[in-house]
Order: structure tokens, then C-alpha cells, then sequence
């Protein structure tokens, strides 16, 4: 066997996509973007409902001038890693900004959310230490546990009394144990039951970091996630966080309320061997944060279309990921013809969204992914909701058939 | 405990983790049950990569015990998976 010889599964699907002559549900090839909301494909002008941009920050206007400045100022890069050369005033001052927003003591802040799961878990857990996650962990979560010397155990998804068995079964080592979780699930759309988790965690003695990805920004009196909208600041240990969705920006951060997660600099290696955030990328997301915790307004938005789409596509009798309504919609099928025929239908209606497949889903699942922006107009969901119905009974015919 | 466990022993507790490991499977994948021990799981059992860590899970429950990942994360076979879990029960790395 020669060394790419491999890629004989991703050699057939390449295959299979080009050979439908139609756009790619992968890696669609975006022409132009327009807005937060708005792009053309193959040509034709689409609506983004398949974007990470809950906020619709990537197009604010003082984000923008933010980092159109720092770009004259400071120019395009760093070409430095944090502990050399690239370890500028404004990575400071946004690292400090995000600590004072929680009110703890530590803020690191990284170049990818990616490498912010990869470089919080690979240095708090060591040898002889525990990583305990929730199953549906996303990839950034998984790759960290690889990279850190620690045992790693899977818990049933958003199951506290699982969770409370493997704690059970580690006896003293628990206390050496962190507990992993996302607070908002990316992929079906459903929230840990962060209250349970960390009582369950408390009582054993281990330590809890919590991945608000998805949904700093979006929940909380002052949008910093889960944790803030359920009092749950002052019992979690860690928050992971990205820039890339509600910051609309790209990097990451981890929050720890004890002091000590400041000594993770020194030790972690997504974060030594790296170089850092891009000064314009800085700037645009210390904005983004100010515009974060007094964007009641936006966050307001974001919820009326959520309300809305869910309400709609549960009327329309399509099956959701859950039944609580967030800034993710995922309509559920049992067979992947019926998936792909709705992200098509979508696409040709204008719509762009998400099409996801195992084994990227849980449980075998085929799902559209519908985000939602609060840069979204009432409009745009009207056309969602439109071209939702309009295809509900040939994609049934498809769920049905196979 | 002081020494080896006996021959018979041994083989008693495999036979049982092996049993354990094939009503998980039969959770997940019914058709998949009498699958032969040394079979490749992913083609014989046609099982995606969360979908074997989804087996593990229920073989976790089964036996009331923890398995890490990176014991099972070269486990191919029925076979390979018995031996990591057959290592995790005598405490051995």
C-alpha cells in the first residue's frame, strides 16, 4: 500500500460530487460575499443561513474601521508567536477586557478557536490526569485530548448521571479530572444541562470547562453564553470560547476563574508555536466585544427570527434537533437522499445552509443546518420559511422511500 | 489478588467480555451480532468512527467500567477490543 492510496473514500466522493454537475453541499465555492447575510454562488445571489455569524458582526461598521486602522498603524501581521515578537498592547488589552467581563482573573487568548480546545486541554491535563467529555464533542475537543498526555473518557451526551458514574468509578482521581462540555451543541442545536453537570462535577471534586463557542453572544443578560444566563459563573472553572462566530473575526480564548490559568501560557504549545492574532483581527474583535455586551438589541433580533423559524418548522412538520428554539435550526432525516434534496431545494430557492453527515453527526443523523443572524431581516426568514414549505412534501416522499 | 490468573479463568473472563461486546453490537447493528472475531469492524459491521465509540459506550455500561479512548482507539476487530478491555480489567497498560 503506497501512502495515498489512503484516500480512496475521499478519491470516490470527489468523484461523485463533481460527476452531479451541480454545486458542492461541501466546501460550496463562494464567489462573492456581499453582507453578513448575503452572497452569490454558481453566480446567483443566495441568503447566508449557513453561517456561524449569530450577530451579523462581520460586516459592523466600527469592527470594520477598527481594523481598517490597525492595519494603517500597526500593519497586517505579527509574524511572532506571543512569547517572542508578536505580543502586542492590543492582544493585552482584549485579553483583559474578556477577564473583566466575567470578573475572573485569567484570559488567554489564542490564534483559532480550534487551537483554543487544543491548547486549554493539552496543558490543564497532563499525565496521570483525566479529560472526562461529553460524547458529541466537537473535533477541536477530541484532537485536544490526543495532544494532551492525559486519559481520555467519553460520557453519554448531555447525561449528568452518566457522568456522575465515570466520576464515580475514578474515585480520588477525580479531583485530577476535568470535565469537558459544550454549552450549546452545534450540530442538532441542543444545550448542555449545565446546571446538572456542574453539581454532578462539584460533588466529585473535578474541575469543569465549559465550551461556549456557539453561544457567547448569544445567551446571557450580557451575551457572555450559557454559563452567564444560568448563575452559573461562580461554579465553572474554564470557558473556552471563538472569535469566529458571534466576534465575528476568527481566534479564540480560555477564561479561568483562578489565577493560575495565566502559568497555561508557558506550557501550552498551541499557543507557544503559533504566531499570533493578526493586529486587524485584534482590533476588530475587541470592537466586536464592546458591541457584544451592550448588543441586547441584536441579541433581541436573534431571537425573534429563532422563535419564529422554530415555531414555523414545527408547523410545517419537519422534525428539529430540539425542541428549544436557538440561533441553530437542524432539520432531522433519516436518509441522506432526503437530507441533500432539502439543501438543494434550498439552494435553489436561494438559500444557502448547511448540509451535515455522519460520521460528522451524532447518532447516524442527516441534517440542513439552518443558522440564523441577527443581521437577518424579517424578510429573509419569510423566504426561509417559504422554501421550507414549498419542498416539505417531495423531501418526505424521499424520507419515506428509503 | 496474588499471582496469574488461572488459564481457565482467563479464558471465562474473555469469553464473557467477547459476549458483552457482541450484545453491544447487537444494540447498534443487529445484523452485525455473529460477525467473525477478527473481522475489520467498520466493513464487516459497517460501523462509522462515532458509531464504534458509540459501541464502546454501551460495552462501558455493560460492564460497569471506564474505558479511556486511547485504548480502543487501535481496536479494529471484536478481537482487539476484547484485549484492550481484558488488559483495562487486570490493570495492566
Amino acid at each position: 500500500m503506497s501512502l495515498l492510496d489512503k484516500f480512496a473514500a475521499q478519491r470516490a466522493l470527489r468523484a461523485g460530487l463533481a460527476e452531479s454537475g451541480r454545486v458542492a453541499p461541501i466546501a460550496t465555492p463562494m464567489d462573492r460575499i456581499e453582507s453578513a447575510t448575503a452572497a452569490t454562488i454558481d453566480g446567483r445571489g443566495v441568503i447566508l443561513a449557513g453561517t456561524n455569524n449569530y450577530l451579523g458582526l462581520t460586516y459592523d461598521a466600527t469592527c470594520r474601521a477598527a481594523a481598517i486602522e490597525a492595519i494603517e498603524a500597526l500593519g497586517t501581521g505579527t509574524t511572532g508567536s506571543r512569547m517572542a515578537s508578536g505580543n502586542y498592547a492590543g492582544h493585552r488589552a482584549l485579553e483583559q477586557a474578556l477577564a473583566t467581563a466575567f470578573g475572573w482573573p485569567a484570559c488567554i487568548v489564542f490564534s483559532t478557536g480550534y487551537q483554543a480546545n487544543l491548547g486549554a486541554l493539552s496543558a490543564l491535563a497532563g499525565e496521570g490526569d483525566f479529560l472526562l467529555i461529553d460524547a458529541d464533542s466537537h473535533a477541536s475537543i477530541h484532537d485536544g485530548c490526543r495532544l494532551s498526555q492525559a486519559t481520555t473518557i467519553r460520557f453519554r451526551h448531555n447525561d449528568p448521571e452518566n457522568l456522575d458514574r465515570r466520576l464515580a468509578r475514578l474515585g480520588e482521581d477525580a479531583r485530577r479530572t476535568l470535565v469537558v462540555v459544550e454549552s450549546l451543541y452545534s450540530t442538532l442545536g441542543d444545550r448542555a444541562p449545565l446546571r446538572e453537570i456542574t453539581e454532578v462535577a462539584r460533588r466529585h471534586g473535578a474541575w469543569l470547562l465549559v465550551d461556549e463557542a456557539h453561544s457567547f453572544g448569544v445567551f446571557g443578560p450580557r451575551g457572555l453564553g450559557l454559563c452567564e444566563e444560568q448563575g452559573l459563573l461562580d461554579e465553572v472553572d474554564f470557558v473556552v470560547g471563538t472569535f469566529s462566530k458571534s466576534l465575528g473575526s476568527i481566534g479564540g480564548f480560555c477564561l479561568g476563574r483562578h489565577a493560575e490559568t495565566e502559568l497555561l501560557r508557558m506550557a501550552s504549545r498551541p499557543y507557544i508555536f503559533t504566531a499570533s492574532p493578526a493586529p486587524p483581527v485584534i482590533a476588530a474583535t475587541h470592537q466586536a466585544l464592546r458591541r457584544v455586551l451592550e448588543g441586547q438589541d441584536l441579541r433581541a433580533r436573534l431571537w425573534r427570527h429563532a422563535e419564529r423559524l422554530y415555531a414555523e418548522v414545527a408547523r410545517l412538520g419537519y422534525r428539529l434537533g430540539t425542541t428549544s428554539p436557538g440561533p441553530v435550526a437542524a432539520v432531522v432525516f433519516d436518509t441522506r437522499a432526503a437530507a441533500l434534496a432539502l439543501w438543494q431545494g434550498l439552494l435553489d430557492a436561494g438559500i444557502y445552509t448547511n448540509l451535515m453527515i455522519p460520521p460528522a453527526t451524532p447518532a447516524g443523523l442527516c441534517l440542513v443546518r439552518i443558522s440564523l443572524s441577527a443581521a437577518h431581516s424579517d424578510d429573509d426568514i419569510s423566504k426561509i420559511i417559504a422554501a421550507l414549505a414549498a419542498h416539505k412534501q417531495q423531501v418526505e416522499a424521499l424520507g419515506a422511500a428509503a | 489478588m496474588s499471582g496469574a490468573p488461572s488459564s481457565a479463568a482467563a479464558d471465562a473472563l474473555a469469553a464473557s467480555i467477547e459476549a458483552t461486546i457482541r450484545e453491544a453490537l447487537g444494540l447498534i447493528r443487529p445484523s452485525a451480532v455473529g460477525i467473525a472475531g477478527d473481522a475489520d469492524l467498520a466493513q464487516a459491521a459497517d460501523l462509522d468512527s462515532a458509531e464504534v465509540m458509540d459501541l464502546v459506550m454501551e460495552i462501558e455500561d455493560h460492564l460497569d467500567l471506564s474505558i479511556p479512548v486511547e485504548t480502543v482507539a487501535q481496536a479494529r476487530t471484536i478481537d482487539e477490543l476484547c484485549a484492550g478491555i481484558l488488559k483495562l480489567k487486570r490493570g495492566t497498560p
